[in-house]
């Protein structure tokens, strides 16, 4: 593991370590009913829209468009000094879920809402990867 | 509908605010009821039902606020008691259930927390680390992101939300308990304090403050027999839309402020117009805006103008957060909107009395909106002086 990483890090549970087992191998795994076809985030046992449990994982395509964002100026964890003003972003996927991430290659000023993004994958440790996102030039 | 002016708040209780040093949390809680029931002309003896406020995970040293332990040092010996966990905000529905149901004949419901001196900051849970991973704490994020979209979606931003910002402000300057009494705010003012997740700035958040408030409420046959001029719930309704912000598509409305207004309103047997002021839960100023948006004050995108020319402030058509509100007075969740419309409608607010002294309308129904969550849980309470 790297000591040097400061943030803090996924702690994946009985419910969504599939997404981050997927992660680590550069694919966003999502939670697709079968019955309805509805595609899920956060994960759960059950559809919350037909109850169903019959469900398979997807991959997704990692494209989407920013539904909206916020950009910290303020530092909340010392893991996160000296990277103000970050944006954090919640990014409609194609595949349907809304999905929170960060919008990194673009200057905070230049983001925008209905941006079109697609994933960038942030190996920050051995273990662990994160699903980032750029726009799309 | 059959809860329309059935029950009423009868006492309310302060404490010292802002920044107090060298108090638990438990002490505010045990203060603000005791002087809630003082106020009303009520013995301790007579309180069979204590609801608190949130459950805040304890600071260092300091004991676990639950109502029991508020009970036992509140000297009370409730035949029902209760405590949310996390902002539900049901707590005058539960409140005129029990008394309804006949369990309970006074209800005191009571907030307090110590956060300024203790050094406690919600945003620095990391307890949902599929946010923190990617550095998403607290919730001015949340709000932010809320605020982000609405500009995206009508005609809103910073120019409307310095309108709330100043316009409380004015408030806060004229009542000697608000944490801001003595600071005023002109919109340069708004437009120079900070960002801190942008697009809001520091003016646009709450106060963070120590300190409690409480509250009793009972019947409307009971009440009458007490002290102070009988203020009524003439409606009340609840919507809770409860999805997290990250995945939300209601955050440039309608939130939860439309059918619960829609059924506090119905209840009540009033329309907006019938309305003289509003307390509305500010944890930021987007909040009032989408809130009183959604209550139908005004079309999505038409807050900046419906907010100019001092329509909120003190001489304005409709009186706005008369306290200071959250953003200029304190911060005691629900409880900071639901003691300032009792106590104005009681008359007893001194240099910021609705009526004359302000040049507003004197006050018969106020409406008083309550927000938890990231615009997760909506409740409206609309009082009235019988």
């Amino acid at each position: 593991m790297d000591v040097s990483y400061q943030k803090p890090l996924p702690q994946p549970n009985a419910d969504d370590r599939f997404f981050w087992d997927g992660c680590k191998k550069h694919i966003l795994l999502f939670q697709k009913c079968r019955n309805c076809g509805g595609v899920r985030w956060p994960p759960s046992i059950i559809c919350p829209g037909c109850y169903s449990r019959d469900t398979e994982l997807i991959e997704a395509s990692g494209k989407g468009k920013i539904y909206t964002y916020a950009i910290y100026h303020q530092v909340y964890h010392q893991g996160f000094r000296g990277e103000v003003p970050y944006v954090t972003a919640v990014i409609e996927l194609e595949e349907g879920p809304h999905f929170l991430s960060n919008i990194i290659g673009c200057e905070p000023d230049n983001v925008e809402c209905d941006m079109p993004v697609v994933v960038v994958w942030d190996d920050i440790t051995a273990e662990f990867s994160l699903p980032r996102f750029k726009p799309i030039l | 509908m059959g809860l329309k002016d059935k029950y009423a708040i009868v006492g309310v209780g302060y404490t010292p605010q802002g920044r107090v040093p060298d108090r638990t949390a438990l002490s505010f809680h045990v203060e603000a009821i005791s002087n809630a029931i003082k106020d009303a002309g009520l013995r301790r003896e007579d309180i069979d039902g204590l609801i608190c406020y949130r459950h805040f995970p304890p600071l260092g040293g300091e004991p676990d606020v639950t109502p029991y332990l508020v009970a036992q040092h509140a000297g009370l010996f409730p035949k029902v008691m209760s405590q949310e966990a996390n902002c539900a905000r049901s707590q005058l529905l539960n409140a005129m259930g029990w008394l309804g149901a006949g369990l309970c004949n006074y209800v005191v419901i009571s907030y307090a927390n110590n956060p300024l001196s203790g050094g406690r900051s919600s945003g620095q849970r990391t307890d949902n680390y599929t946010k923190a991973v990617f550095g998403q704490f607290g919730a001015t994020s949340g709000y932010a992101m809320a605020a982000r979209r609405a500009m995206h979606t009508f005609h809103t931003g910073p120019d409307t939300w310095k309108h709330i910002a100043v316009g409380q402000r004015k408030w806060a300057n004229l009542n000697p308990v608000a944490v801001m009494n003595d600071r005023t705010m002109t919109y340069e003012d708004y437009f120079s304090s900070r960002w801190v997740v942008e697009p809001l700035r520091l003016f646009d958040n709450c106060l963070v403050t120590d300190g409690g408030r409480a509250c009793i409420v009972t019947s409307v046959e009971r009440a009458k027999a007490l002290q102070h001029p009988v203020v009524t719930i003439m409606g009340i309704g609840q919507h809770n839309t409860a999805v997290e912000i990250e995945q939300a598509t209601n955050m440039a409305g309608p939130t939860g402020a439309r059918l619960s207004g829609e059924t506090a309103l119905n209840m009540a047997g009033i329309t907006l117009d019938d309305i003289d002021a509003c307390e509305i839960y500010d944890c930021f100023t987007y909040t009032v805006e989408i809130t009183l948006q959604d209550y139908g004050f005004f079309k999505p995108g038409e807050g900046e103008s419906w907010f100019e020319s001092g329509t909120i402030e003190p001489g304005g058509r409709m009186p706005v957060n008369t306290s200071g509100g959250q953003l200029s007075e304190a911060y005691f969740m629900g409880l900071t909107q639901i003691t300032e419309a009792t106590m104005q409608l009681m008359g007893r607010c001194g240099e910021r009395q609705l009526g004359p002294r302000t040049n507003t309308k004197e006050p018969e129904i106020i409406l008083c909106s309550d927000n938890g969550g990231i615009l997760q849980t909506h409740s409206t309470v609309i009082l009235r002086r019988l």
